[in-house]
């Protein structure tokens, strides 16, 4: 290490790298754990709080832990799982998912038309749905605007070359009309053998929290199916609309009942278990895939899925989805589950009632309906730039609030601050 | 007219690792013996948790502030800053002069897929070399992101030994710059690394061609039952092209930790000293920042939960001389097992020589039965190995060495006899 050579041009090509931008979502938890002042409140990332601020482990998922941890045979073994995930996770989650959510895949599991793979929570579903549409089916997708701000960055980084947004909201409330026009108004037109994709956030609107009405969802559907649109459900948060896993999977209902359609394109469910299980660091979720009725097809596109996910990462991680396993198919467990649930969204919409009590808003409005862990405050990115650094009450850019966020000891505060914001105090 | 375009959609062969557990599972034989996937298993034939990793799972899971809530997309700082210290060690340059960006991945695959889409963005017209032969996967996670690939020789077969001056004859007729994946050490298929002196000359070959170096480290510790040990060859590269290139390195805890299905691993990019004037921060900010990017786009951010039982073993003092201790019973047990298989093997006479078999470290033995030989161990002995006849000797123990000897031994006469 005596003599120091020049660096050669090629190697220091390296330094010719730009910053990406830090993501808009977790960039912001950076800022917030660095802020100094006593008062902060971090409302941006979607995950459950209890009204003591704490981030807790759900008490059907903490006694899951504990059956775990005193079962030997369910803890000695750490060995890959399978590919497509653990054989256990696939059963109890398609099971949940296709005969108890939505009764109406039953069907399907029986003529054997899903293809399933356990993935890295929705995230994961949706890279590896991207991937096997972008590498056979299509390139173009249509993407809500607004919608969870991850969505164009997962299509585009795994293969999707046009992403088209279609408009869901006009002046804060829902605008189906001007969506389906859009649809329809396409310059280039979807097909049966050249069609395009387009996600549906299966309830709780990301960010808006806003969701069409169920004739609302038979129009859209009925749009879709016409134009030959291949639906990509994104289902995460399952439970956290009104309390009821199985109530919130209308739309998976809906679009599964084969009396009046049929996907010739195949439809996609990508689902999650973060929120609705609190495993949000594990990455418990999955990929659904419901072929046409074709004998010949499913087989190969378990095979092209095991592809993709060999070459991202071998197989998927054990630990949250042996928890899962343990919840779903512990009849106990799975009862405590959906009382923890239950107990979640009554939590958030208690906030939300204070909230709406605090302040008369637009937001709050029956028409308005919104769903979820979030509140969509209508702020402007001014708006929630002066939240953020004159009283370090951290939004998301977009003006989506999380409202699990909120307790009592800071609802005050953060609701005198909104307020003095809009009336530009 | 097709009804679908899916049906356009092509049916690929099975994996072929995943897919030898399956078959193995449908084997309704009393005795059956899988040496196919890497995966260590006790004398019994049963998966191992380290003691390590038992006592680091209870640390974890009876820390007061153990929950489920999301990791940073760069992953967990526990698992990242002790993985590099681990491996480029605790004195090395490179860190304590704040030049490697590490982020946590899914494993080695999920460092490697990283690497793979990472030099995709940034330098997709330089060709990656593959050892000749390599890991089954290698190839398609380069592949599937536009890179081409190219092999260097590595194994000569007729000596079992390995090819070094061809070796060095492809690192110098590679274009400049193009980029090495080399085995870190227990080389993944042949179990054959090169001597300390084999590896000061191939990296001052690499050097001296600006070459851009892939470690590929997926079993410390496995080759010599000393992690620093099996480290050298790393730290080696560090010093040898510290002021040459960047050095990209895929880290995997599958095998050393024990948590194979829990996914932990590291991808690191160590930079070079810079030239005067560039900011090596400012640099390292930047490549991680791409490598974020990548993650959110994939699977938001990496699982939490392995992550935080390796980090508790790499950085609590008494948990990680208790690996230290675990990873000399895991790699003793495995020699012990050339040993008795070679034996074994030379007690009944068996056409060839065997001694390769002990010369080889690592977890695997390229054991040079050819793919017959391998598909008849399977279908008459229920002995399971991959076709290019890599046998994970990690799958012996010693209730079965000795079926297996005799099984290697009527299918390598089988064969022997029916040639005349």
């Amino acid at each position: 290490m005596s003599v120091v050579r020049r660096l050669s041009s090629k190697a220091s090509s390296i330094y010719n790298i730009p910053r990406a931008p830090p993501d808009r979502i977790l960039g912001l938890t950076e800022r917030f754990n660095s802020d100094q002042n006593p008062l902060k409140v971090n409302l941006t990332v979607g995950i459950y709080k209890d009204e003591n601020g704490q981030v807790t482990t759900l008490p059907s998922v903490a006694r899951a832990q504990t059956v775990l941890d005193q079962h030997e045979e369910l803890n000695t073994d750490l060995s890959y799982l399978p590919i497509s995930g653990s054989a256990d996770f696939q059963s109890n989650v398609l099971q949940f998912l296709f005969r108890e959510s939505a009764p109406q895949g039953a069907q399907y599991l029986d003529e054997d038309r899903i293809s399933f793979i356990q993935t890295l929570s929705g995230t994961g579903a949706l890279a590896v749905a991207s991937k096997l549409l972008s590498l056979f089916v299509t390139k173009t997708a249509w993407v809500p605007d607004p919608s969870w701000a991850n969505h164009c960055n997962v299509l585009q980084n795994n293969g999707f070359k046009d992403i088209r947004p279609y408009p869901y909201l006009k002046n804060g409330s829902l605008n189906v009309e001007q969506w389906l026009q859009e649809l329809q108004n396409a310059p280039v037109a979807s097909s049966q053998s050249n069609p395009q994709c387009i996600i549906l956030h299966a309830c709780c609107h990301n960010p808006s929290g806003i969701d069409p009405s169920s004739e609302q969802w038979t129009e859209i559907l009925d749009t879709i199916h016409d134009l030959n649109l291949i639906p990509i459900i994104d289902m995460a948060y399952q439970g956290m609309d009104t309390g009821d896993l199985y109530k919130d999977a209308y739309l998976l209902r809906m679009s599964l009942d084969s009396q009046r359609y049929c996907w010739p394109n195949g439809l996609f469910l990508c689902q999650s278990f973060a929120k609705n299980m609190g495993l949000y660091g594990e990455r418990v979720g999955s990929l659904s895939v419901v072929t046409p009725p074709d004998m010949t097809l499913k087989p190969n596109i378990d095979s092209q899925l095991k592809k993709i996910v060999r070459g991202f990462y071998s197989s998927p991680p054990g630990y949250g989805s042996r928890v899962a396993n343990v919840v779903l198919s512990t009849s106990e467990l799975k009862t405590q589950w959906f009382e923890d649930v239950k107990k979640m969204h009554s939590r958030l919409q208690s906030v939300r009632t204070k909230m709406a009590e605090r302040l008369n808003w637009n937001c709050f409005s029956e028409i308005n309906g919104q769903h979820g862990m979030f509140l969509y405050t209508g702020l402007s990115p001014s708006q929630v730039g002066i939240l953020r650094e004159n009283h370090s009450v951290y939004l998301n850019s977009d003006g989506r609030l999380s409202l699990s966020g909120l307790n009592s000891s800071n609802i005050d505060y953060v609701c005198d601050c909104m307020q003095k914001v809009t009336d530009g105090a | 007219m097709s009804r679908t375009i899916f049906n356009n959609v092509e049916l690929l062969p099975p994996d072929a690792l995943f897919n030898i557990k399956k078959r193995l599972t449908d084997d309704s034989r009393p005795v059956k013996v899988d040496l196919g996937i890497g995966a260590y298993r006790d004398d019994s034939g049963k998966p191992w948790v380290l003691p390590s990793v038992r006592e680091a799972e209870r640390l974890v899971r009876e820390d007061p502030s153990y929950n489920h809530e999301y990791l940073s997309i760069t992953g967990f700082t526990g698992l990242t800053d002790g993985a590099a210290k681990v491996l480029l060690g605790e004195e090395s340059a490179a860190l304590k002069e704040g030049r490697v960006a590490s982020v946590q991945s899914l494993s080695g695959t999920g460092a490697l897929h990283l690497a793979a889409k990472f030099l995709s963005k940034t330098c997709p017209e330089k060709s990656v070399y593959l050892s000749e032969p390599t890991w089954a996967n290698h190839k398609a996670i380069f592949e599937s992101q536009g890179l081409q690939t190219a092999t260097y020789p590595y194994w000569n077969a007729a000596t079992k030994s390995l090819d070094l001056e061809k070796y060095l004859e492809a690192i110098y007729s590679a274009s400049r710059g193009s980029i090495f994946v080399l085995h870190a050490c227990a080389h993944n298929p042949t179990g054959l690394d090169p001597t300390e002196q084999q590896w000061t000359k191939i990296l001052d070959a690499m050097a001296a061609n600006d070459h851009i170096v892939l470690f590929d480290s997926a079993y410390q510790g496995f080759a010599s039952g000393n992690l620093d040990k099996d480290a050298f060859a790393v730290r080696l590269g560090l010093q040898k092209l510290a002021t040459v290139s960047p050095i990209l390195v895929c880290q995997s805890f599958a095998k050393n930790v024990g948590m194979y299905g829990e996914r932990v691993g590291a991808f690191h990019v160590v930079l070079p000293v810079p030239e005067t004037g560039v900011e090596v921060q400012n640099v390292k900010a930047a490549v991680t920042s791409q490598l974020a990017k990548i993650t959110r786009s994939e699977l938001s951010n990496p699982p939490a939960y392995g992550a935080k039982v390796v980090s508790q073993v790499l950085n609590n003092k008494e948990l990680r001389a208790q690996w230290y201790r675990d990873m000399e019973t895991m790699s003793s047990r495995i020699q012990k097992m050339r040993h008795a298989l070679r034996d074994h093997l030379v007690a009944l006479k068996t056409p060839g020589n065997w001694d390769h078999i002990v010369q080889q470290i690592g977890m695997f033995s390229y054991t040079g039965l050819s793919s017959e030989m391998v598909q008849r161990l399977e279908k008459e002995h229920a002995v399971y190995l991959v076709s290019s006849g890599r046998a994970s000797i990690a799958g012996l123990n010693s209730g079965n060495v000795e079926h297996v000897a005799r099984a290697i031994h009527e299918v390598v006469t089988y064969y022997s006899n029916s040639k005349f």
